[in-house]
């Protein structure tokens, strides 16, 4: 590196700052520019195996499946949520009471029947998808309000065959 | 600003304060950019939960299909019927067939030919598609023989 020495102080070297200062700007104007905020996104994962959907495992597992009913408006607004035969509601309260049920089925978290149940859901066709996973998001655990952590419900999620469309 | 003096009678600003400051930013900077190549479409706007936790694992393979509507500058939909965006394309999902069997030879050139089971569908659907066609999709990814599959949310505070 170049050092200017000057003959004012008795032994004082500066080192030109000039180059280093463009080459930080350019740096910095880089990483500013190439910075994108994504908000940090989460998997749900379902289990589709190939073959008919509705075709149950009965012979090893004697567990009933969940069902999870959602039906909506031809908006594809949440009309009713049922669990099985059971009414919800259709408000934020209904997923509340979903978690509820769900616990209730469960017995408690991590009870080793719960790698065998499986929840099934059977959504309208027009039903908007933000349900569908605030459904799934209900089946699947819920964070514990004091140490913000999963507690896990149940791990196996599957769709119900699909519905036609109201028009058709 | 604080300025030296230094003889012969001009004064140099002293520049230990802001090169202090620039490299505060510059560390900032780079550590909080990204250069994860995440396929993501911004078009989608996707339904928002507490669970959605990032995965501790990310899957071996994966591919995403983003689906959503097209919208205009303010987020308006211009058109009810959703589509997948898909390589720079916006193909209805009806059509989606072609373009999956194209990745699913892609798939087998690289991995070989049971690598397709180890294939992970992250489906990043717009909160508002009906959801009768995300099963539509997903049936036509199992007739392409792709069996897992993940449902995308954004994580809510």
């Amino acid at each position: 590196m170049k050092l200017a020495k000057r003959d004012a102080g008795a032994s004082k070297v500066e080192v030109p700052m000039a180059p280093m200062i463009d080459i930080t700007f350019q740096l910095l104007i880089f990483f500013m520019l190439n910075l994108k905020i994504i908000a940090p996104e989460g998997n749900f994962d379902i289990n589709m195996p190939i073959g008919a959907p509705s075709q149950a495992q009965d012979d090893d597992v004697n567990l009933p499946d969940i069902k999870v009913g959602l039906k909506s408006d031809a908006q594809g607004n949440l009309t009713q949520l049922t669990l099985g035969q059971k009414n919800l509601g259709n408000d934020d309260a209904a997923f509340d009471r979903l978690s509820g049920e769900i616990l209730k089925i469960i017995v408690r978290p991590g009870n080793p029947l719960t790698k065998d149940i499986e929840v099934e859901i059977d959504a309208d066709y027009e039903l908007q998808y933000k349900y569908v996973i605030k459904a799934v998001s209900r089946c699947t655990g819920r964070l514990d309000p004091q140490t913000g952590q999963l507690v896990r419900y149940i791990e196996k999620i599957k769709f119900a065959p699909p519905h036609e469309p109201k028009g058709a | 600003m604080a300025k030296r003096k230094i003889d012969g009678g001009f004064t140099e600003p002293d520049m230990t304060p802001m090169i202090d400051i620039v490299f505060q930013l510059l560390t900032f900077f780079m550590i909080v950019s990204n250069f994860e190549d995440t396929k993501a479409d911004e078009r989608v706007k996707l339904p928002k939960d507490t669970l959605a936790k990032p995965p501790e694992v990310k899957p071996k393979e994966e591919l995403v299909l983003n689906v959503g509507f097209i919208r205009d500058s303010n987020g308006a939909k211009l058109s009810n019927d959703p589509v997948v965006f898909y390589a720079g394309e916006d193909i209805p999902i009806e059509k989606i067939k072609q373009s999956l069997e194209t990745e699913k030879r892609l798939f087998e050139r690289t991995g070989g030919k049971g690598v397709i089971k180890d294939v992970s569908i992250i489906i990043r659907a717009d909160s508002e598609v009906p959801t009768g066609l995300i099963q539509r999709l997903i049936r036509i990814c199992q007739e392409a023989e792709f069996t897992k599959f993940s449902l995308k949310a954004t994580q809510e505070d």
